[in-house]
C-alpha cells in the first residue's frame, strides 16, 4: 500500500536496494568482503541517538564531567556495536545448493549453504528474498549451514534468483548491516496446474480415445521385462534366474490397465491454460499410478509411471514455449 | 519483528531495572521507589502465573495518580528530582504492557537516560562505581534481546561476557572523546532551583550556633596546594566574608553598593603562592589566605578584601592565588568606616556596654588586652555545645554561661570592642587545614569553619585578633580535633582516635582529590590547558575536532582490524612445543600437508635428515604420547624440549 | 595379551600371504565387535581368511553360499514338528556358529538379507515367538561381487551401514603370487593351523578395546572428520558410523600395542569404515583424509 504513496517508496530499503553494489558469486560461492557489507542504525538505533544527545545536552547544562563519560562510553558502545555488528557478517561465504522444483505460485525453497571459516562462531545471521519470508540462523564456528529459503514463484519455466540479502542486528540490535547477493542459479517451477474441478478437463470420451489399449492385468502371462527394483519378488522368474541368465519379472496382461495419453489436442483455451490443465492430468495420473504419455505439438513423451517420468513430463511442459 | 519474548528475557530486564533503581535509591522518594518495585514485580507475576495484560481503563488512572503524587511531591514536573521521579516511576509502569521488542527496547533506551542522570545528583567516584553494573545488565539484556533464537538460549553469562567485551572495547573512543571532545560551558540555560539544593558552606551573616552546626559537617570545602613550603598551621586563615553590621542578632556583610573605598594594602616577606580547589557552595566567595594580592581574573576583591565570584558557585573551582602573611591593612580610617566599625545595636547588653565604658582611661591596644586577658583568666570554656543564651547574648556568654564556639568569642570581642570604642569587624571562614601527604595537599573541611575578630589600630592598621586563641591555642595550633573534650560531637573523620582509619582516609581522599582535579573539574580551560601542555600550542576548535575524528578512526580501525583477524586457537604447552618444531622443520623446506599425521610427516621428514632421525622419531612419539594418552608423564613435556632443543637443522641455503 | 594378539597375526599371515593389512583390518574388525563385508571377485581369498581367522582364534565356523532361493529359514533355522515328543523342536540354522561366511549376500533375496541383518544386529533370532540367542563372538563376514550385477540384490545403503567395516583383498603381490603357486600358504594349508587363541581370551580382548583411551584431542579430530561428511559430501556419516570408526581406531591401536589413540590409527582404518557409507565415489577416504587438517 504503502509504496503506492511517492515521497513512502523511497522510505523502505527493497527502494534502494537497485542501487547499491552487490556481491556475485564467483563459482556459485558468495564472499562477503568487508567493503561490500552495508550499515545503518536501525530505529532503535535512532532512538539510541536521541537519547544520546539527550545525555550530551543535559551533561553540558550541568557542567556534568560524568555525565559526559556516560554519554560518550554508550557513543562509543554503539561505535563498537557497529564493527561488532560488521564483523559478525563479514567473511561469511554463501553458496546456493539446489533447490526443489515446485508448481508455479508455490513457494519454493532454495537450499542455501552459508560457511563460516574465521573462526568464530556468528549469531542470528537472517537471508531472505523477500522479508517476509526470511530465516534466522547460528553459525558455529568453522562450520557450514544449510538453510532453507523459501521463496514465492509465479511463472514456470527457468527462473533465476532474485537477490538474495543476508543480514544480521546481532548483538544490539542498534546498527543493521547486510549484502546483495547476486548468483546465476536458475530454478525449475512446473506449470500451475489447473483446478481440479475445472470443467474444461478431459472427458472420458478423451480418455478412451487417447488410450491405446495396452493392457496390464494379472490374468495371463505376457513375457518378460528386466527386473526392476520395486517389483514384487512373487512375480520374478525365480526360475529364470537360478539358471544365471539374470532377474527377471514376469509379466502378467489384464484387462483393467490401459495406458493414458495426455494429448495438446484434447485441451482448449490459450496455451498457458492449456499447459495448467494438463499439469492438472499428469498429476492426477502419477497420483493414481496409471501409465501415460505426454502428447506436446512438437514433442511426445513415450508412457511410462515412474518418479522420473512424472519429472520429465512435468519439466517439458515447465519449457514449453 | 513482533514475536514474545521469553521469559528468562523478562528476568533479566527486570534485574537490569533493579540495578538502576537501586543506584538511584537516594534521589528518589520513598513512594516512587515502591511504585517502581511494585510494577516490575507485577509484571513478573504476569508472566509467571499468565495473568493478563492490564486494560487501558486501569493504566490511565495509575498514570494519573502518579502524576498527581509528582505534582504535589515536588509542587510541580519540572526540575531535576521531578523528571528523575516521573521517568522512573514511568519506565517501570511501561513494563505493565512490555509485550514485544519494541517495548523492551524503549524500556532500555529509557533505563541508559536514567543511569545518565545519576551524575546529576553526585559525580564521587562510588557513584561512578556504581554506574558500571546497571550498564553491563543494560547491554547484556540489549544483546540478550537482539539474540532472537529463541530456542537455543545461551546462558546468561554469554550475554555478560559479550556485554563486558563490548563495553571494554568502547573505552578508549569513550577516553578520547572525554579528552578531545570541544567542552561547552554550560549551563545552556537556566538551571532548576533545585540543581544545587545541599551545598553546605559559610553563610552569609553570622548567628550563634552557625558555625557550630558547620563543624558537624565532615564535607570537604576545599584544598589546598602550596607551591614551596606551606605556612604554619597557626598563619593559615581563610579569609571568607567579612561581617560589619549587627542587625537583631546576626551579623551581616557590608553592602557593596555603599561604595566605600578599597582598604589600603601593604605586604612584606615571602610570597605564598598555592592553587585552591572550591567545592561548590552556591554562594558567592571564594576564600583566600590572609592577604591576598593576586585574585584570578573573573573574581573581584571587595573593599574589605574578601573575594567574590560573579556568580554562585556551583561547580568546582580551581584557582591560583597569592598572598603575604606579613601586611598592613587599612591603615587609614575613614570617618564613615569608622563609624560602621563602631555601629552595635542601643539598649542591649548592658553589663557588657558597662564593662567597656570602665576600660575608658586605657589606650586600644591595652583595651584588646584587656579584654583577651578576660578570655584568658576566667573560667571559658571552648565547647560544642553552648547553652542556649538568653535575650542579651552577648551579656549572657560573657557573665554567665562562659561556654562557647569560636563565633560567641568572636562576636562577643568585637561587640566589646566596638562598645569600648575600638572599630571591629567579624571574619568568617576556615583556619587551619589537614595535610595530605599523598599528594602533598591540605584539606580543609567544613568541621574547620572560623570566625574571627579585626581590629582597627591607629597606623597600624586591621590586626586580626582570634579570641579563640586566647581560650584554646590549640583550636589554633594544632585543628579543631585537638581543642574539643567531647570529640563525639565531631565528624568522624576530623578526629584522631583511628589513626590507621585515618591513614586510609587520606589516601582515599588524595584519589579524591585527582579525580576531582582530573576527571570532575575537566571543563572548558582545563580543556584547553591540557591539550596545550599536550601539543605545545593552543589547539584550535577545528584541530581538536580534526584530532578527535583523526584518532577515533585510527582507534576504530585498529580494532576493527583485530576483531576480523582469525581467531588462532589457543595452544597448550605441547602444541606450543611442536610448533617450534615444526618453524624448525620449515627451515629445511619440511613442512607437514594438510592432514598428516605427527607420524607420517616426521618419518618423511627423516628421509630428507637421515642425521636427525632418532630426534624427529622421538619428538612425533612423545608429542603423540602427550596429546593423545590418558594423564602423560608431565615429564614428557620436559623431554620434548630436551629433543627439540637437540634438534639440529641447518638453514637452506 | 599383545603375545596372543601377535601370534594371531602371524599365523594368519602365513597362510593369507602379501595380506597383512587387510588381515589386521579383520581382526580390528573382530575386535571391534563389527561385522565385515569384503569386496572382491571370486577366488581372491575371501573364503580362507575367515577360515583361517576362526581356526586360529579357535572358534566355531559355517560358511553359506547366499542364493536367489535361500529363504531366511534356511539361516536362521526352522521348527520341526517332532512326532515323538508331539513338540515342535527348533532346528538350529547356520547362523549359530561364532563366525559366519555369508558368501555372495548380495544374492539372496532383500528378505532374507534383512533376516541375516536383523540378526547380526539384535544379536538373536526369535522364530515361532521363541528367541534364541546366538553364540558370543558372533561375527559375520560377508562377500559380496562387486563386478557381476545381474541377478544380485544390491544391499542398500541402509544394510550396509550395518557392516562395519568393508575391505576388498585385491590381488597378491608378485613375491606373494610366487608363494602360492609354489603351494605355500592358501587354503591347502589352512588344516594345518593351530589355534592360539580361545572364545575366553577373544572377549577379554574385546573388552580391552573398550579401555584404549581417547583423548579430546582426538575427540576434536574424529568429530571434524564426521563433520566433514556431513557437509562437503553427498550423505554425511551415521552417529553409527563415528562410533564404530572410534571403536575401529581402538582396536587398531590395540593391535599396535598403545593404550591410546592416535590419529594414525583413524586414518589407517577410516576407509575401510567410511568408504562402503558414503557414495561410491572413488576415493573419498581419501579426500576426506587429506582435507581435515589434525587439531
Amino acid at each position: 500500500m504503502l509504496d503506492k504513496v511517492w515521497p513512502l517508496r523511497f522510505w523502505k530499503l527493497g527502494y534502494w536496494q537497485q542501487w547499491f553494489r552487490v556481491v556475485n558469486s564467483a563459482n556459485n560461492v558468495a564472499i562477503l568482503n568487508p567493503r561490500q557489507i552495508y550499515i545503518i542504525p536501525t530505529r532503535w538505533g535512532l532512538l539510541y541517538a536521541i537519547m544520546l544527545i539527550g545525555l550530551l545536552i543535559g551533561s553540558i547544562n550541568y557542567s556534568l564531567s560524568l555525565g559526559y563519560y556516560v554519554t560518550f562510553l554508550l557513543a562509543s558502545l554503539g561505535n563498537i556495536a557497529m564493527l561488532h555488528t560488521w564483523r559478525n557478517l563479514v567473511h561469511l561465504q554463501v553458496a546456493v545448493l539446489n533447490s526443489k522444483p515446485v508448481f508455479a505460485s508455490e513457494s519454493v525453497a532454495i537450499n542455501l549453504k552459508i560457511s563460516e571459516s574465521k573462526n568464530r562462531p556468528r549469531y542470528v545471521i537472517g537471508a531472505y528474498f523477500n522479508q517476509q519470508s526470511e530465516v534466522i540462523h547460528d553459525i558455529n564456528a568453522n562450520d557450514a549451514l544449510t538453510v532453507e529459503i523459501p521463496l514465492a514463484t509465479q511463472k514456470r519455466g527457468w527462473q533465476s534468483l532474485p537477490r538474495l540479502t543476508v543480514y544480521t542486528e546481532f548483538p544490539l540490535s542498534l546498527l543493521h548491516a547486510w549484502v546483495v547477493i547476486e548468483n546465476p542459479f536458475q530454478f525449475l517451477v512446473y506449470p500451475k496446474p489447473s483446478d481440479s474441478s475445472n470443467p474444461n478437463n478431459l472427458s472420458a470420451d478423451a480418455i478412451t480415445q487417447g488410450s491405446s489399449m495396452v493392457t496390464k492385468g494379472d490374468d495371463d502371462f505376457n513375457g518378460h521385462k528386466n527386473y526392476q527394483v520395486g517389483d514384487s519378488p512373487s512375480r520374478i522368474d525365480w526360475k529364470a534366474s537360478s539358471r544365471g541368465i539374470g532377474m527377471y519379472t514376469k509379466l502378467y496382461s489384464g484387462a483393467e490397465v490401459h495406458t493414458l495419453w495426455l494429448d495438446w489436442a484434447d485441451t482448449s483455451g490459450s496455451t498457458e491454460s492449456r499447459i495448467s490443465q494438463l499439469t492438472r492430468l499428469v498429476m492426477d495420473a502419477h497420483a493414481t499410478q496409471q501409465i501415460y504419455g505426454l502428447r506436446l505439438p512438437n514433442n511426445e513423451i513415450a508412457a511410462n509411471n515412474s518418479e522420473e517420468h512424472y519429472h520429465q513430463v512435468l519439466t517439458d511442459l515447465a519449457l514449453f514455449k | 519483528m513482533n514475536q514474545l519474548l521469553n521469559f528468562q528475557l523478562l528476568k533479566w530486564l527486570l534485574v537490569s531495572l533493579a540495578a538502576v533503581l537501586a543506584t538511584h535509591t537516594p534521589n528518589l522518594p520513598v513512594w516512587v521507589i515502591i511504585a517502581s518495585i511494585g510494577f516490575g514485580t507485577w509484571r513478573f507475576l504476569m508472566d509467571k502465573y499468565r495473568w493478563p495484560f492490564p486494560k487501558i481503563w486501569l493504566l490511565l488512572p495509575i498514570t494519573l495518580l502518579i502524576c498527581v503524587g509528582i505534582v504535589f511531591t515536588f509542587k510541580g514536573f519540572f526540575g531535576r528530582d521531578a523528571s528523575l521521579s516521573l521517568l522512573m516511576v514511568m519506565c517501570s509502569l511501561k513494563l505493565l504492557e512490555t509485550k514485544n521488542i519494541r517495548d523492551y527496547m524503549l524500556v532500555i533506551v529509557m533505563a541508559y537516560f536514567l543511569v545518565g542522570n545519576l551524575f546529576l545528583f553526585s559525580q564521587t567516584i562510588t557513584t561512578f562505581g556504581l554506574s558500571i553494573p546497571p550498564l553491563l545488565l543494560l547491554t547484556a539484556t540489549l544483546i540478550h534481546i537482539s539474540y532472537k533464537n529463541a530456542d537455543k538460549p545461551k546462558p546468561i553469562i554469554f550475554y555478560l561476557k559479550l556485554a563486558g567485551q563490548l563495553l571494554l572495547q568502547a573505552v578508549p573512543v569513550m577516553l578520547i572523546l572525554f579528552v578531545l571532545f570541544p567542552r561547552i560551558p554550560g549551563p545552556l540555560w537556566g538551571l532548576p532551583q533545585d540543581a544545587n539544593s545541599g551545598m553546605s558552606g559559610l553563610g552569609d551573616s553570622l548567628q550563634f550556633g552557625n558555625i557550630s552546626n558547620l563543624t558537624k559537617n565532615s564535607a570537604i570545602a576545599f584544598r589546598v596546594q602550596f607551591k614551596g613550603a606551606a605556612p604554619e598551621q597557626s598563619q593559615l586563615y581563610w579569609r571568607g566574608p567579612v561581617l560589619w553590621h549587627q542587625e537583631d542578632r546576626s551579623w551581616t556583610m557590608s553592602s557593596n553598593k555603599i561604595g566605600l573605598q578599597t582598604e589600603s594594602l601593604k605586604v612584606f616577606g615571602k610570597r605564598i603562592q598555592y592553587t585552591m580547589t572550591l567545592e561548590p557552595h552556591n554562594r558567592l566567595w571564594m576564600l583566600m589566605l590572609d592577604m591576598p594580592t593576586l585574585i584570578p581574573h573573573d573574581a573581584n576583591l571587595t573593599h574589605d578584601y574578601s573575594m567574590i565570584a560573579e556568580k554562585p558557585i556551583r561547580t568546582r573551582l580551581r584557582y591560583d592565588a597569592t598572598s603575604f602573611s606579613s601586611y598592613q591593612l587599612g591603615v587609614n580610617l575613614g570617618e564613615r568606616e569608622r563609624l560602621l566599625n563602631l555601629q552595635i545595636n542601643e539598649g542591649e547588653n548592658p553589663r557588657t556596654v558597662q564593662l567597656a565604658k570602665s576600660w575608658q582611661g586605657l589606650s586600644a591596644p591595652d583595651k584588646i588586652n584587656t579584654a583577651l586577658q578576660r578570655f584568658r583568666q576566667l573560667p571559658f570554656v571552648y565547647t560544642l555545645k553552648p547553652p542556649i543564651l538568653g535575650n542579651n547574648p552577648v551579656d549572657d556568654f560573657l557573665f554567665n554561661t562562659k561556654r562557647g564556639f569560636c563565633e560567641h568569642y568572636a562576636t562577643s570581642f568585637v561587640y566589646l570592642m566596638r562598645a569600648a570604642g575600638v572599630p571591629a569587624r567579624i571574619i568568617t571562614g576556615y583556619q587551619g587545614g589537614e595535610y595530605n601527604p599523598n599528594g602533598s595537599y591540605y584539606i580543609v573541611r567544613q568541621s574547620d569553619a572560623h570566625a574571627w575578630a579585626e581590629v582597627w589600630l591607629a597606623n597600624k592598621g586591621w590586626l586580626r585578633i582570634d579570641p579563640t586563641a586566647a581560650v584554646s591555642p590549640e583550636r589554633i595550633e594544632n585543628g579543631i580535633n585537638d581543642s574539643l573534650d567531647e570529640t563525639d560531637e565531631l565528624p568522624l573523620m576530623a578526629r584522631a582516635d583511628y589513626p590507621w582509619l585515618k591513614k586510609a582516609y587520606l589516601n582515599w581522599d588524595s584519589v579524591n582529590n585527582s579525580w576531582n582535579q582530573w576527571i570532575l573539574g575537566y571543563d572548558d580551560k582545563k580543556q584547553l590547558d591540557f591539550l596545550k601542555k599536550l601539543s605545545g600550542k593552543n589547539m584550535s576548535l577545528q584541530e581538536m575536532l580534526m584530532w578527535m575524528i583523526g584518532i577515533i578512526a585510527l582507534i576504530l580501525g585498529l580494532t576493527a582490524y583485530f576483531l576480523i583477524r582469525k581467531q588462532k586457537a589457543k595452544l597448550n604447552p605441547a602444541q606450543r612445543l611442536y610448533a617450534q618444531y615444526l618453524k624448525l622443520l620449515k627451515r629445511a623446506g619440511l613442512t607437514p600437508r594438510n592432514g598428516e599425521t605427527t607420524s607420517d610427516f616426521a618419518t618423511r621428514a627423516s628421509k630428507n635428515l637421515p642425521n636427525q632421525k632418532t630426534q624427529i622419531l622421538d619428538i612425533a612419539q612423545r608429542y603423540n604420547v602427550i596429546t593423545y594418552s590418558q594423564s602423560p608423564n608431565p615429564e614428557l613435556l620436559q623431554d620434548l624440549a630436551q629433543c627439540i632443543k637437540q634438534l639440529n637443522i641447518p638453514k637452506q641455503s | 595379551m599383545q603375545n596372543t594378539i601377535q601370534a594371531i597375526l602371524r599365523a594368519t599371515s602365513q597362510i593369507i600371504l602379501g595380506k597383512e593389512r587387510q588381515v589386521k583390518l579383520s581382526l580390528t574388525c573382530l575386535l571391534a565387535g563389527g561385522h565385515l563385508l569384503i569386496e572382491d571377485v571370486p577366488g581372491m581369498g575371501k573364503t580362507t581368511l575367515a577360515n583361517t581367522l576362526a581356526q586360529v582364534l579357535g572358534l566355531s565356523f559355517r560358511r553359506t553360499q547366499f542364493t536367489s532361493d535361500l529363504l531366511p529359514a534356511d539361516i536362521i533355522g526352522v521348527s520341526i514338528f517332532d512326532l515323538n515328543t508331539s513338540n515342535f523342536q527348533f532346528h538350529a540354522g547356520p547362523i549359530f556358529t561364532n563366525i559366519l561366511l555369508a558368501d555372495e549376500i548380495n544374492r539372496a533375496t532383500p528378505k532374507t538379507q534383512s533376516a541375516l541383518l536383523e540378526a547380526m544386529e539384535e544379536h538373536q533370532v526369535t522364530v515361532d515367538g521363541s528367541t534364541h540367542l546366538l553364540s558370543q563372538p558372533f561375527f559375520v563376514i560377508a562377500t559380496q561381487n562387486p563386478k557381476h550385477h545381474i541377478g544380485t540384490f544390491a544391499l542398500p545403503e541402509s544394510q550396509l551401514d550395518r557392516f562395519l567395516m568393508c575391505i576388498t583383498l585385491g590381488y597378491p603381490d608378485a613375491l606373494s603370487e610366487r608363494a602360492l603357486l609354489k603351494n605355500q600358504g592358501g587354503r591347502a594349508n589352512a588344516g594345518s593351523i593351530q589355534a592360539v587363541c580361545d572364545v575366553e581370551s577373544l572377549l577379554k580382548l574385546q573388552r580391552l578395546v573398550n579401555q584404549v583411551h581417547v583423548s579430546d584431542a582426538l575427540l576434536d579430530y574424529l568429530q571434524a572428520l564426521i563433520q566433514h561428511t556431513r557437509t562437503q559430501t553427498a550423505e554425511g556419516l551415521s552417529p553409527r558410523a563415528g562410533l564404530g570408526l572410534r571403536q575401529c581406531a581402538q582396536a587398531w591401536a590395540l593391535i599396535d600395542g598403545r593404550n591410546f589413540v592416535t590419529p594414525e590409527d583413524v586414518q589407517a582404518v577410516l576407509p575401510s569404515v567410511v568408504a562402503h557409507r558414503l557414495a561410491q565415489e572413488s576415493d573419498v577416504a581419501k579426500q576426506i583424509l587429506e582435507q581435515v587438517a589434525i587439531p
